[in-house]
């Protein structure tokens, strides 16, 4: 159990800068993701907490203590890598055993730790088995089970479900949850899937080109971005974004003009960028839930019933606006009909500098 | 043709193609290839001097060759180089690669004046290694030994040191193919096997035992197998690097193939020749079979 301190990280290969300045406080057992674009450094700062690259200057701090000199196999950590990294030529079962050999336990404990992690984990069939005879789901678990028998204070995650299939994906996050949940061990997850940092995370790192743009948790980046490029990245489908006026206490769109929510503070020139997520839209009668200035009319352009909800495409005033309705009902595509806006979860950002004008 | 060939499905088309293409190479192997290596088997058990009547002989050839010290000798020699070369030679390839992939700068250049004894004619390479092995002041070896204060050295001169003195331009001469080999191999290896060993902690001897030499296998096979033949077919440098090609001192370096050869084409004996070329036959087919073997056996 232990807490993971960056002071100041940045990481240089040659001269192209990778990490430029970070800071950041994990907590003991908590589970932290880095996410953000590719190139934007996650993977490289998860190296650097892991010692396998050098930081070109800072401090990181594992359990209090300062590893920068100190080696990886002596810094209480343990890896899943995104191709699992599992030995080809030797068993599951001498798999898991391998760092235990390698700090020259007793048979019957190695032995005992394998027996335990292969429970924890459902492998108890495949020890004898070699990789190359497991599924995806399966490799994924015996390269959790490598870590796991390490019994580390933190646990590095790097990508290690971009190589299973959707559905399986999603099985194999529910179980890491849940078996961080029962061990209770400090996690950092690296992810380019906003959807896997917002089921798995106590708190997200958004990284964006060597730097941290929001650090919070799930409901905060969702909910508070800091920058429209948080916006955009978190949430799916993506947040809308139109360039709009504040004009007093009104927000002038080119189809409307809606209230300013409160928290809003006016930049110099009053340009602002208005995100609103596709499911703070209302349709058909819903709308008379809000104020009549939140109401316009708009035309139906794209329809995609998913079932359970509906994406649409529609069209104010020469603006595309993606548009995400709940329920089974969905509207007839080139039909007129009147749309609303939520008041309550409109995002401004100031147009210039894409910052966030909540207070 | 244009009736039956259109009527044929795509597939067999392209068969039929593919056979018409390879019956021109096809039979002119059979006549420069096939054939003659089928008549050796018929050969080694006839007497026959290249130009007057063939004369069936049984096993005649067989049993002068089990009676014969030289052949006995000869095929002792073969197997020295193997058992001396093999090991050597990949152990040596093993390092040199191994060491070469750890390192950034000059990889290339290095990797290609390894290389470049692998281009190199052998006859070239003999006459060179020869002038090397020769008494002071003319052979470089010597001079340096004597140059240095130890003791000169017969070499080739020796019926215990001409055969290793051999052996090393040959090991030298097939060491730049290996390291390639061995080189891409390793290449092969995903790096992220090596940062999961380094967290887990393992030694470069664990890692060394578990990870790269398992993973290796199939280059090391390959290897094993090519240098294998290789050794036991060692014939021009041996023939170039002893004097008039007569095999060293009392036929001390004469391998298999100088033997089969001077049968042949010094003493126009082409049945004993056969019988000869019929054995290594046998042990290079051995080894091919086992190559075969330890190729599927891998997990």
């Amino acid at each position: 159990m232990a807490s993971v301190t960056l002071r100041g990280i940045r990481k240089d290969f040659g001269r192209t800068q990778v990490i430029k300045g970070i800071d950041l406080a994990i907590e003991d057992k908590e589970f932290v993701v880095f996410v953000g674009p590719s190139g934007c450094g996650k993977s490289t700062l998860l190296r650097l907490i892991a010692g396998l690259e050098d930081a070109t200057a800072g401090d990181i701090l594992i359990g209090g203590r300062t590893v920068n000199t100190v080696a990886p196999k002596d810094r209480n950590i343990a890896m899943v890598f995104q191709n699992y990294a599992l030995y080809p030529p030797m068993t599951v079962a001498r798999n898991l055993g391998f760092g235990l050999r390698a700090a020259r336990l007793p048979a019957a404990e190695i032995d005992r730790r394998v027996n335990e992690a292969a429970a924890m984990l459902g492998l108890e069939t495949l020890l004898a088995r070699r990789p190359g005879e497991l599924s995806g789901g399966q490799r994924q678990r015996v390269a959790m089970g490598r870590a796991l028998v390490r019994d580390p204070q933190v646990f590095l995650f790097d990508e290690p479900l971009s190589n299973l299939d959707a559905q399986l994906r999603n099985q194999v996050r529910t179980e890491i949850k849940k078996l961080h949940q029962q061990i209770r061990t400090t996690a950092i997850y690296v992810t380019h899937d906003q959807v896997e940092a917002m089921t798995l995370a106590d708190r997200i790192v958004l990284l964006r080109d060597g730097r941290i743009e929001q650090v919070g948790t799930p409901t905060d980046l969702f909910e508070r971005p800091a920058n429209r490029f948080v916006a955009g990245f978190i949430g799916s489908p993506a947040m809308n974004f139109f360039p709009a006026r504040l004009d007093g206490a009104e927000i002038v769109l080119p189809w409307m003009r809606l209230p300013c929510p409160p928290f809003a503070t006016a930049p110099t020139d009053g340009r602002i960028t208005l995100g609103i997520r596709p499911e703070d839209f209302l349709a058909g009668t819903d709308t008379h839930a809000v104020p009549e200035a939140c109401r316009f009319e708009a035309q139906v352009g794209v329809v995609e019933p998913m079932g359970s909800e509906s994406l649409l495409v529609i069209n104010a005033a020469g603006t595309d606006i993606q548009v995400r309705l709940i329920g089974r009902a969905f509207p007839q595509t080139g039909s007129t009909l009147g749309f609303a806006v939520n008041p309550a979860e409109l995002h401004v950002f100031d147009a210039a500098t894409g910052n966030t004008l909540r207070r | 043709m244009q009736g039956w060939f259109s009527g044929l499905t795509l597939a067999r088309k392209q068969a039929v193609w593919a056979w018409v293409f390879l019956a021109v190479p096809l039979a002119f192997f059979t006549l420069v290839r096939f054939w003659p290596a089928l008549d050796a088997f018929a050969l080694s058990l006839s007497r026959w001097n290249l130009v007057g009547p063939r004369k069936y002989v049984g096993l005649a050839n067989y049993e002068r060759m089990a009676a014969d010290p030289v052949f006995w000798q000869v095929l002792g020699n073969t197997f020295e180089y193997l058992l001396l070369g093999l090991p050597a030679s990949l152990l040596l390839a093993f390092l040199v690669a191994f060491h070469l992939d750890r390192i950034q700068t000059g990889q290339g250049l290095l990797r290609a004046l390894y290389f470049l004894p692998h281009l190199t004619t052998a006859t070239a390479m003999a006459w060179v290694w020869r002038w090397f092995y020769q008494p002071p002041p003319v052979g470089l070896l010597n001079a340096w030994l004597t140059a240095l204060g130890f003791a000169q050295q017969p070499f080739l001169r020796s019926t215990t040191q001409a055969l290793p003195a051999v052996l090393v331009p040959a090991i030298w001469a097939a060491l730049g193919f290996q390291v390639v080999i061995f080189m891409a191999g390793l290449k092969a290896i995903p790096r992220s096997y090596y940062e999961a060993a380094e967290i887990d902690g393992a030694g470069s001897w664990q890692i060394l035992r578990e990870i790269t030499l398992p993973l290796l296998l199939p280059s090391l096979v390959f290897l094993f197998i090519t240098t294998s033949i290789g050794l036991l077919r060692i014939f021009d440098l041996v023939y170039n690097i002893t004097a008039g090609g007569e095999g060293g001192p009392l036929n001390a370096t004469k391998p298999l193939v100088l033997s089969i050869y001077q049968s042949a084409f010094g003493r126009m004996d082409m049945g004993y020749a056969s019988a000869q070329t019929v054995v290594l036959f046998v042990i290079l087919l051995a080894l091919s079979l086992l190559q075969m073997r330890l190729l599927r056996s891998r997990p």
